[in-house]
């Protein structure tokens, strides 16, 4: 099945499977989607406790574990590594193998690499909520739990990069090279942000810190959220990836250009002015991998945009792709010295951050596990219609989130730039915005509830949906 | 030279992570070397350079106060650092003084960083110095009580706690002081 000519123009994420659907085992990504969608739920009912704060702020007050300081962090580490990670391996673990041709060079190495992560995940828990914090933001672990993430990274990694050595294919699909990417940038990022940063202290220390949180983002959830949307995109339209090779100039400028702007994190703060002009410069120039991306995505769709009507896979993968143009045209903004002035530090900032993570990687985290898990347990999805529901309910929670916020953030920058208002009068005025904040979230809540228990339904067949499907790939 | 990444893994990696290093590495190794700042402890007594004083490092007292403000995660309310905008030198201003602006030289001794990136409250960069014990004291155990329509959560287990108490005072006070700018010193001890 050797492909020998290279192609640069449409392509489809596979040939012809040299191995036969049914010879996936794929019990590393079931464990791995199970348990992340299960963190989604837990860690989404953490979410929803510290935006009540943010209306009560008595609420749960004396319990120490439960304050704020304790809960964010957990709120935040776990969405990032309980939820959204954990998925985006499981599905890597879904499509590497299909994409190659092959069955994964070892399902024992991936069960450990889930079951590791899993310990990882409850240590995270146990250590955030007792205060065992090392202050540094993303970094919060303490570092017996960085290591395990370290040794986990490395099966991953090994498992995903044998798999690909065996692989049938000669020339590799996009998706194949933000997954190298992201293993590959992740090892440094992650050393950087964890170790590193460790040795160094003041200024020093917050750069390295910066650079490790934005490429967290911009490294990591970027390039492996990109992977499924390349790969999913295509596969729940059946529609070919419009061009190889403009995914090749969003790849390599990404892989150029991302690392930069970390110090975007400190516009106007004691740092180095050349650095933040540096980190200006770059974060500008982000729209190169951003557009071409997106670009090629809306090429793909031409003519096919009807689909979205009845397909919820390609409805959370499209409107993840907008949210993922509009907060990475967001990101370049704010880094300009004067749009910087107004929304740093405000929740602006949260509203941005929430776009990026909820609304683009986790829309096409949860798209990936409504085309993907069916087709491994080999059943059809309980219920389409619910699907629809927990689309609608991230959606417009997510809109109410994100649009409020920046209103809010916007409001509260320009009464900060006008210091005759005292602190506290804009502390008040952001009242009305955080209520809705709340209400946004449990409609968003809601929609992880309805994908849980669609998920659950379908995997369990509890509902009698043991039709085996016809057509798997 | 890109096309061979596309069919071969090696060649792939290889690129992705020179790509990766050019930038990893001049944003962070190069900066610190160059700009020597960012390792030398503010020290100044000549008055026509600005507000004079000495970085001094911390005392055990004022470290383990400051471990607790990591602990509780104060970090994500609140941020340290004067910004070289006009807003923030008031705002983190005295009785009609304004604050200087942060330098990276009053922050060599901090390890973790609390720069912060998000202001729920206000900034603490020069909080030092700007309410007596008592104060924060009445301000731990219900904020509300000073402040109608605060936020900030409260904090009993600080307040009712002497020793802890004191290290978390002592730690504000010492915030934004290198830097002897503070024209009124009444709430001091
Ligand atoms: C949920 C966010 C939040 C957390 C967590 C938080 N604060 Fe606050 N803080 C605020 C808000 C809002 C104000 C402004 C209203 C007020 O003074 O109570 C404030 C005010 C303050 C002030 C007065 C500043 C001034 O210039 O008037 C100090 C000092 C302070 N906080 C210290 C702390 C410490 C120490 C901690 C951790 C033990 C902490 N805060 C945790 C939100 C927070």
């Amino acid at each position: 099945m050797q492909e020998k000519q290279l192609t640069t123009g449409a392509v489809s994420p596979s040939g012809a499977a040299a191995v036969s659907p049914s010879a996936h085992a794929d019990t590393t990504a079931k464990w791995f989607l199970i348990s992340a969608i299960g963190y989604f739920f837990i860690v989404g009912i953490i979410a929803i406790t510290i935006a009540a704060k943010f209306v009560w702020p008595e609420l749960l007050g004396t319990v120490a574990p439960l304050s704020y300081g304790r809960l964010r962090p957990l709120h935040v580490n776990g969405m990032l590594f309980g939820w959204l990670l954990a998925a985006d391996m499981g599905l890597t673990f879904y499509l590497v193998p299909r994409l190659c041709g092959v069955r994964i060079w070892s399902e024992k190495l991936g069960i450990a690499t889930a079951a590791l992560w899993n310990v990882i995940i409850l240590g995270a828990v146990v250590s955030l909520l007792a205060g065992w914090n090392q202050g540094l933001e993303y970094a919060e672990l303490p570092l017996a739990l960085d290591i395990a993430v370290v040794a986990a990274w490395i099966m991953f990694g090994f498992n995903i990069f044998a798999t690909i050595g065996t692989r049938r294919y000669a020339q590799m699909y996009v998706s194949l090279w933000y997954i190298m990417g992201t293993i590959l940038w992740t090892a440094f990022v992650y050393l950087t942000g964890n170790f590193a940063v460790l040795a160094a202290t003041g200024v020093n220390q917050a750069n390295l810190n910066w650079m490790y949180v934005h490429n967290a983002v911009g490294l990591i959830f970027t390039p492996v959220g990109l992977a499924l949307a390349y790969y999913f995109i295509p596969k729940s339209g059946n529609i070919p990836l419009f061009s190889h090779k403009l995914s090749m100039i969003g790849f390599w400028s990404l892989a150029f250009v991302y690392v930069w702007t970390g110090a975007h994190h400190m516009l106007h703060g004691p740092i180095s002015q050349w650095l933040q002009t540096i980190a200006i410069v770059f974060s500008v120039m982000l729209l190169i991998p951003v557009w071409t991306v997106v670009y090629n995505f809306f090429a793909t769709m031409k003519g096919q945009w009807q689909q979205l009507r009845e397909n919820v896979p390609l409805k959370f993968l499209m409107s993840g792709v907008v949210f993922y143009l509009l907060t990475c045209f967001q990101g370049p903004m704010h880094s300009l010295r004067s749009v910087n002035a107004i929304v740093s530090k405000t929740d602006w900032i949260p509203g941005h951050a929430h776009m990026a993570v909820l609304g683009a990687f986790s829309f096409f985290a949860v798209a990936g596990c409504y085309y993907a898990i069916p087709r491994m347990f080999n059943r059809t999805l309980y219920s389409d219609a619910l699907a629809n529901w927990s689309y609608w309910l991230l959606m417009i929670g997510g809109l109410g989130f994100f649009v409020t916020l920046w209103l809010g953030g916007v409001w509260q920058g320009w009464q900060w730039n006008n210091p005759a208002i005292p602190f506290i009068d804009t502390v008040v005025a952001l009242k009305p915005v955080w209520l809705v904040r709340f209400v946004s979230g449990i409609l968003m809540f809601a929609g992880i509830v309805a994908f849980l228990y669609n998920v659950l339904a379908t995997v369990t067949g509890a509902a009698g949906v043991e039709k085996p499907r016809a057509a798997a790939a | 030279m890109l096309s061979k990444t596309d069919a071969s893994a090696a060649a792939f990696a290889v690129a992705a992570v020179v790509f990766f290093l050019i930038g990893g590495l001049l944003t962070t190794v190069v900066p610190p070397l160059v700009d020597k700042t960012w390792g030398k402890p503010f020290e100044n007594s000549d008055p026509s350079k600005g507000p004079i004083g000495k970085l001094e490092p911390y005392t055990d007292l004022e470290r383990k106060g400051r471990d607790i403000y990591v602990r509780e995660g104060c970090w994500y309310c609140h941020t340290q650092q004067t910004r070289t905008l006009l807003a923030d030198t008031k705002r983190s201003g005295w009785r009609g003084v304004d604050a200087p602006i942060s330098t990276p030289d009053e922050f060599v001794y901090d390890s973790p960083h609390m720069f912060g990136t998000k202001r729920t409250g206000p900034d603490l960069s020069r909080v030092g110095g700007k309410y007596d014990a008592q104060w924060h004291k009445t301000h731990f155990r219900n904020p509300r009580d000073l402040v109608p329509g605060s936020i900030m959560p409260p904090f009993p287990w600080i307040a009712e706690n002497p020793e802890e108490f004191d290290a978390m005072v002592a730690y504000l006070q010492k915030l934004g002081r290198a830097k002897d700018w503070r024209p009124d010193h009444d709430y001091e001890h």
